[in-house]
């Protein structure tokens, strides 16, 4: 495959099952942790919930995974991210040279964003918080069941869940990336068509453009898989990934107001967009530091570490009137847009009839 | 007119879709260029003077431009602001040579030297 950045892959997090329908097949699991008393949790445990149909591996150190690896083949490799010698990350990564297709999941008692963000990069498809409940567990089983018995096939394919899907999509853009973006659920069928870092076109059913793109980014749940652009036979989209990203966020937050109750908080905390990007020695890391969606009067409909709403609304109402005054003055037309470059990145603001957008985008450099 | 801006202002003429661009100095004074009818030099200083007043305002809400670009649906306006406080207005044209090379003109901007 010719993707330059590798998705990525979150599992839905729809929390426990609880009772799991015996997959048909057996799936062989590798656990490393170099906590022992876990894996015989572990092995215990989900060893019955799966009735019988995981048949579980453990070792406690990367060292001899590596070395049981010679020998079995797995399904699924889990990984502890703190352990000594040789820890969760570079296992992660010795494992995506030596064993590309095996699926691998990452669990750890220390989630953080940037540990999330390598581990991720690294070829983990799954990053989950270790649980303290026996709930907790149940989640992680049904999470990693999940992931074991879902179908690899041609191309890449994840699930998804909203954060994952947003990230995907804001890896192609950020990477000026060319690709199409498939995404299905039980019911539905979609594409998404980024070009050079644009999002063109949407379609899902007989819908297209935003609509469809929004529909799509509304999706609780199902799959995606990135496949080599081609282009569309109609260009429907053209706004900035942005601005479609967090309308797209906004209407789906406004349409799912009463959403179900959360599961078991397993899952690492929910992280602002951001991406990881290696590319060698240096990479930059944008993220999404600052955001807000206000109505066409200034009232905010959404926000995201935004630290005094009403200051930023009265900046747009500022750039608004500047605007219009330089628009007539220079006869340019309507105003769309203002770009703002800092020397930490770089802001948008947008005012439209019935909305103000702003979002800032830190770019922090990291040396690998 | 300095020697660095009118060089400066000649070389932006040969690139297409260029509509005018003007530089207020420290002192307040405005020197500007237009390369198409639409774009007179007199209100390329009014939006020069009235862009350059408002950058206070984003500063009191806590963001430092380096450079900002208005985007309207007939033409973009970028605002570059260099550390020895001279401002550049360049107004161009969507889709066009210009548009393309906006970072580009506003790297050679920055790098102007004003001493010579």
């Amino acid at each position: 495959m010719a993707f330059s950045v590798r998705p990525v892959a979150a599992i839905s997090s729809r929390g426990p099952k609880g009772t799991v329908a015996t997959p048909a097949k057996q799936q062989h699991i590798l656990f490393v942790d170099d906590e022992s008393s876990f894996l015989d949790t572990i092995r215990a445990l989900f060893t019955a919930w799966s009735k019988s149909s995981w048949q579980i591996e453990c070792a406690t150190s990367a060292d001899q995974a590596l070395e049981i690896l010679k020998t079995h083949s797995f399904d699924l490799v889990v990984v502890d991210v703190n352990m000594p010698v040789l820890d969760g990350e570079q296992l992660l990564r010795i494992l995506a040279r030596r064993y590309p297709d095996l699926k691998k999941a990452v669990i750890t008692a220390h989630a953080t964003e940037q540990r999330r963000s390598a581990c991720l990069a690294n070829g983990a498809e799954l990053f989950i918080e270790k649980p303290r409940s026996a709930e907790g567990l149940k989640s992680v089983f049904a999470m990693l069941d999940e992931l074991v018995t879902w179908k690899q096939q041609a191309g890449f394919q994840g699930m998804l869940r909203r954060v994952g899907l947003q990230d995907v999509i804001q890896m192609e853009c950020l990477g000026r990336n060319s690709s199409i973006l498939e995404i299905a659920d039980r019911k539905l069928t979609g594409r998404i068509y980024i070009e050079d870092g644009r999002i063109i076109h949407a379609v899902v059913g007989e819908m297209k453009g935003e609509a469809a793109f929004q529909k799509l980014l509304a999706l609780p749940g199902g799959s995606f898989e990135l496949q080599h652009f081609e282009p569309p036979s109609e260009q429907t989209i053209q706004g900035q990934w942005e601005f479609l990203l967090m309308e797209a966020a906004r209407v789906r937050d406004e349409s799912t107001p009463e959403a179900a109750p959360a599961a078991e908080p397993v899952m690492a905390p929910e992280p602002p967009p951001a991406l990881e990007t290696p590319v060698g020695p240096t990479s930059f890391s944008p993220r999404v530091a600052e955001m807000l969606i206000c109505s066409g009067q200034g009232a905010p409909l959404y926000q995201w570490q935004c630290a005094d709403a009403k200051t930023r609304v009265a900046l747009m109402v500022e750039i608004t009137q500047q605007a219009r005054r330089v628009g007539q003055l220079l006869g340019l037309g309507k105003f769309d847009r203002l770009e703002i470059q800092l020397p930490t990145g770089r802001a948008v603001a947008q005012v439209k009839p019935d909305r103000m957008v702003f979002v800032q985008v830190a770019t922090e450099t990291k040396s690998a | 007119m300095n020697n660095s801006i009118e060089q400066w202002f000649a070389s932006c003429g040969v690139v297409p879709g260029i509509l005018g661009c003007g530089v207020r100095h420290p002192d307040g004074t405005c020197v500007s260029q237009r390369f198409h009818d639409s774009c007179s030099r007199e209100r390329l200083d009014q939006a020069l003077q009235s862009l350059g007043d408002s950058l206070s305002a984003f500063s009191t809400h806590g963001l430092a431009p380096r450079w900002l670009t208005w985007t309207f649906e007939q033409g973009q306006l970028r605002l570059v602001l260099r550390p020895d406080g001279r401002l550049l207005a360049l107004a161009i044209q969507p889709n066009t040579p210009a548009a393309e090379n906006l970072d580009l003109l506003t790297e050679e901007f920055l790098a102007l030297n004003f001493a010579a």
